[in-house]
């Protein structure tokens, strides 16, 4: 072959390549240029059939992610200002909610508190109460992930809790294939811990944030005091759903040690070990305390003020607290912040507003309920049950936060057509998003235990079908039998 | 094969003596297959002294999937505790057992690491160089890629390697499974411009069979292949499979063509097989009674493997046992 020729058949070659691994893209394109150029649908606007059309070539992108996922956030600020036709002034405008910020806020708190060093004292303190039976240690660790992540969002926890998960298996034993059950057991507590612990609190996770953007954007409306409830404090979220993640503790460690029989009953040289560690640490230093209190004034704030000058506010405050106290340097945040999240976000939560205000949320919540009533899931319990099985098979797919801001304003408009409270209906989707225990990347947590390298993708599979019924089954008794008690 | 030209920071000596030499690619995953492909490797080193480089692929550290806070963070928090990453130990293991089978044996071996930095990974990648006065090398290299398969097809490109192996168990997806997410080996497969061996329950004593039929390509590999096989002392057997009964003459003669080939290299053939039907069942069948199917690759680029499957791929993806592609 000659140079020339080569070069030739390996341009053609590298070409094709790139054509087939972005396949996806274009497929996607193909679908969303087709949509665009189809008759309009019978009650659906023709700019409620591009936001549609944005929607479903966002979700097959979120879904195969042929590129970059931020870059679908630039893709959809282009297209709502070369589609829709909206100034570009106003699109950015909408980009930025007190959501937004909350999320940005508390994504910079989760790196300064997981270089608190607390991590230490943490296990300290779960090996002091639980002593060295496995099982017992594996509880403790999910009710403490659980309780911290309530309050401060799954991935800080798993990032702080991870090392003491694999230190104590590493101490156990030296070769990873003797303690397979046991690493599973342990790092599972961990991000399950922390998963079920999502739901407890508006900060537990940005799905939350979103959801409750969503109710005030669609039902508030100032003029009208009936509307009022529609705005959800941060006690509120709390009476309704923490409950639910103390019930699913227990089911935690009991779903895993029924899956995986760990070949350690006992871990106690392991705890030794760790406790000597531990104890090199000395004391509790100023900066222990200082990172403590700043801690809690974040809580205080959330719980207190955050009605009044929002919770996105309180978290970046509390960054910012972080900061001048010295804590965390600005350099750590900047590179343990993946901030095309934030910007992936906003033009999802903005998306959703549009679907809102186009008409296409109601006309694809009109449709959704015609196919749901031949199977008697139109209303009622039924349709709460529709709900759940559809957010968590969504969210199994694509990072939950995602998932609720392009479900939200459908389920949204679904209640209001079926006749039913959209604070339930909105509860139940932003919960069962967080059940997306089946794969690595459904939850936070679950991905970053995963780069430990200790779990295998089919353990997810194993052991987290049983976790996702169980939840499902406790949300739904408790939206059926205890919500009705708050007079939801 | 792939011109290779060379990678950045090698001067010109380092080149040529890394073309010159056989260099084994072995993907170590902790799995027993790869293992078990290592020390099949190192007999194949041994045999015709060769470069060995162990390779562990980390997927990079990113926080897309991990709700925004980068799992660097996270991996940060655990250097901090003293924990080795992920792979460090798999990669000891290995070269523990490259000890054992003696291939550490001898002259001094000097030692030599090097660390690359890779954005948005706080450990980027690092190796660990052996080179002993011969200049053969043992490398271990602890690799951050966006995914497995990448980042074995990236080594590729940092030093020519004529042999990629790698443990698998079971079988591969079909096409609509891989339309959708192709299994890391598939993806090798397809894509490696060096001959790729898949290893299933790779053991060492019963030699190599060798498919041929009878076209140019398929006997520049029997030559290759039984040089190979004659260095480490394993039994070569060949089979050709006709597509019908009227075809059952031509096999033959293809057959008898490529032992002639081996007997003029000095090299004896164990045992001979022609069959009537199928190429891809005939050799799949005969296949478990040998550590090694070996077939050529009909030259077809990566894409058009794909789609249209040639006999070399199709037996690679369903064989029993272990399978060699020699390109």
């Amino acid at each position: 072959m000659t140079g020339l020729k080569r070069v030739m058949t390996l341009g053609a070659w590298l070409n094709l390549y790139f054509f087939w691994e972005k396949k996806w893209f274009f497929i996607a394109m193909i679908i969303g240029a087709f949509m665009l150029h189809m008759p309009l649908p019978q009650g659906l606007s023709p700019e409620g059939l591009i936001i549609l059309t944005m929607s479903v070539v966002s979700v097959i992108l979120f879904v195969t992610e042929p590129v970059p996922l931020p870059t679908v956030a630039l893709l959809i600020i282009i297209g709502q200002v070369v589609l829709m036709g909206h100034d570009s002034s106003e699109v950015a405008k909408s980009l930025v909610t007190d959501s937004v910020l909350f999320i940005a806020g508390s994504l910079m708190l989760a790196v300064a508190v997981v270089k608190q060093k607390l991590d230490k004292r943490i296990a300290w303190l779960i090996v002091r109460m639980t002593g060295t039976k496995t099982w017992r240690v594996c509880f403790g660790i999910t009710v403490v992930s659980g309780l911290l992540a309530s309050f401060v969002g799954e991935h800080t926890v798993a990032a702080m809790m991870l090392p003491v998960g694999i230190t104590l298996i590493s101490l156990t034993s030296d070769d990873p294939k003797k303690v397979r059950n046991l690493a599973a057991v342990l790092l599972f507590s961990i991000a399950y811990g922390a998963s079920v612990a999502g739901i407890g609190t508006p900060s537990g996770g940005a799905r939350n944030a979103i959801m409750i953007g969503y109710w005030k954007e669609f039902f508030f409306d100032p003029t009208n005091p009936e509307t009022f409830k529609f705005i959800v404090s941060y006690v509120d979220w709390m009476i309704h759903a923490y409950p639910m993640f103390l019930i699913q503790v227990p089911f935690v460690t009991i779903i895993l040690f029924w899956t995986f029989r760990p070949e350690y009953r006992d871990l106690s040289r392991a705890v030794v070990k760790l406790r000597k560690m531990i104890e090199e640490e000395g004391p509790m230093k100023a900066a222990d305390w200082m990172s403590i209190l700043i801690f809690f004034l974040v809580l205080l704030g959330w719980v207190l003020i955050s009605g009044e000058i929002g919770m996105g506010t309180v978290a970046v405050a509390g960054a910012a607290m972080f900061l001048v106290a010295g804590l965390v340097r600005w350099e750590d945040i900047n590179s343990g912040v993946n901030w095309g999240v934030i910007l992936l976000y906003a033009a999802a939560i903005s998306l959703g507003l549009q679907m809102k205000e186009t008409g296409a949320a109601l006309w694809v919540a009109e449709a959704f309920l015609d196919t749901l009533a031949p199977f008697g899931a139109s209303e009622g319990f039924g349709l709460w049950a529709a709900v759940s099985v559809l957010t968590t098979g969504v969210t199994n797919t694509m990072s939950n936060g995602a998932a609720v801001a392009v479900l939200g304003p459908i389920v949204l408009k679904m209640s209001v057509v079926a006749n039913e409270s959209p604070i339930i209906l909105g509860y139940i989707t932003a919960i069962s998003s967080s059940f997306a225990y089946l794969t690595v990347v459904g939850t936070p947590a679950c991905t970053i235990v995963y780069a430990s390298g200790y779990l295998k993708t089919t353990d997810f599979l194993k052991v987290g079908w049983k976790m996702a019924i169980a939840s499902t089954i406790i949300m739904l008794v408790a939206a059926k039998v205890y919500w009705p008690l708050l007079g939801v | 094969m792939v011109e290779w030209k060379g990678a950045p920071g090698l001067s010109d000596e380092e080149i040529t003596a890394r073309k010159e030499h056989f260099r084994i690619l072995v993907c170590i995953d902790g799995s027993d297959e790869c293992y078990q492909s290592l020390q099949y490797a190192a007999r194949l080193g041994g045999g015709v002294d060769a470069d060995i480089v162990l390779l562990f692929v980390r997927p990079v550290d990113q926080g897309l999937r991990s709700g925004g806070l980068q799992v660097r963070v996270a991996r940060e928090n655990m250097l901090k505790w003293g924990l080795e990453l992920p792979g460090i130990k798999y990669l000891k293991k290995g070269f523990d057992i490259l000890g054992e089978l003696g291939m550490m044996d001898g002259e001094d071996w000097s030692e030599h690491v090097v660390h690359t930095d890779v954005d948005g990974d706080p450990l980027g990648d690092n190796k660990t160089e052996y080179v002993n006065a011969k200049g053969k090398m043992v490398v271990l290299k602890l690799k951050v890629a966006p995914d497995i398969a990448t980042g074995i097809l990236e080594q590729w490109e940092l030093g020519p390697y004529d042999l990629i192996l790698f443990g698998t168990s079971g079988r591969w997806k079909g096409p609509v499974r891989s339309f959708w997410d192709p299994a890391v080996a598939q993806k090798i497969a397809i894509h490696a411009p060096c001959s790729v061996l898949v290893a299933r329950d790779l053991d060492v004593g019963h030699g190599h069979l060798i498919c041929t039929d009878g076209s140019d390509k398929a006997m520049e590999m029997v030559r290759r292949d039984g040089e190979m096989a004659s260095h480490c002392d394993y039994p070569v057997s060949l089979i050709s499979v006709a597509l019908d009964v009227e075809a059952e003459d031509e096999a033959k003669a293809n057959v008898d063509k490529a032992k002639k080939v081996l007997a003029d290299m000095g090299i004896e053939v164990k045992e001979t097989i022609v069959k009537v039907g199928n190429p891809v069942d005939e050799i799949i069948e005969a296949g478990p009674d040998y550590s090694l199917i070996v077939v050529a690759e009909s030259g077809k680029t990566g894409l058009r493997r794909f789609f249209m499957g040639s006999v070399a791929y199709k037996v690679m993806g369903n064989a029993h046992n272990s399978v060699m592609i020699v390109r």
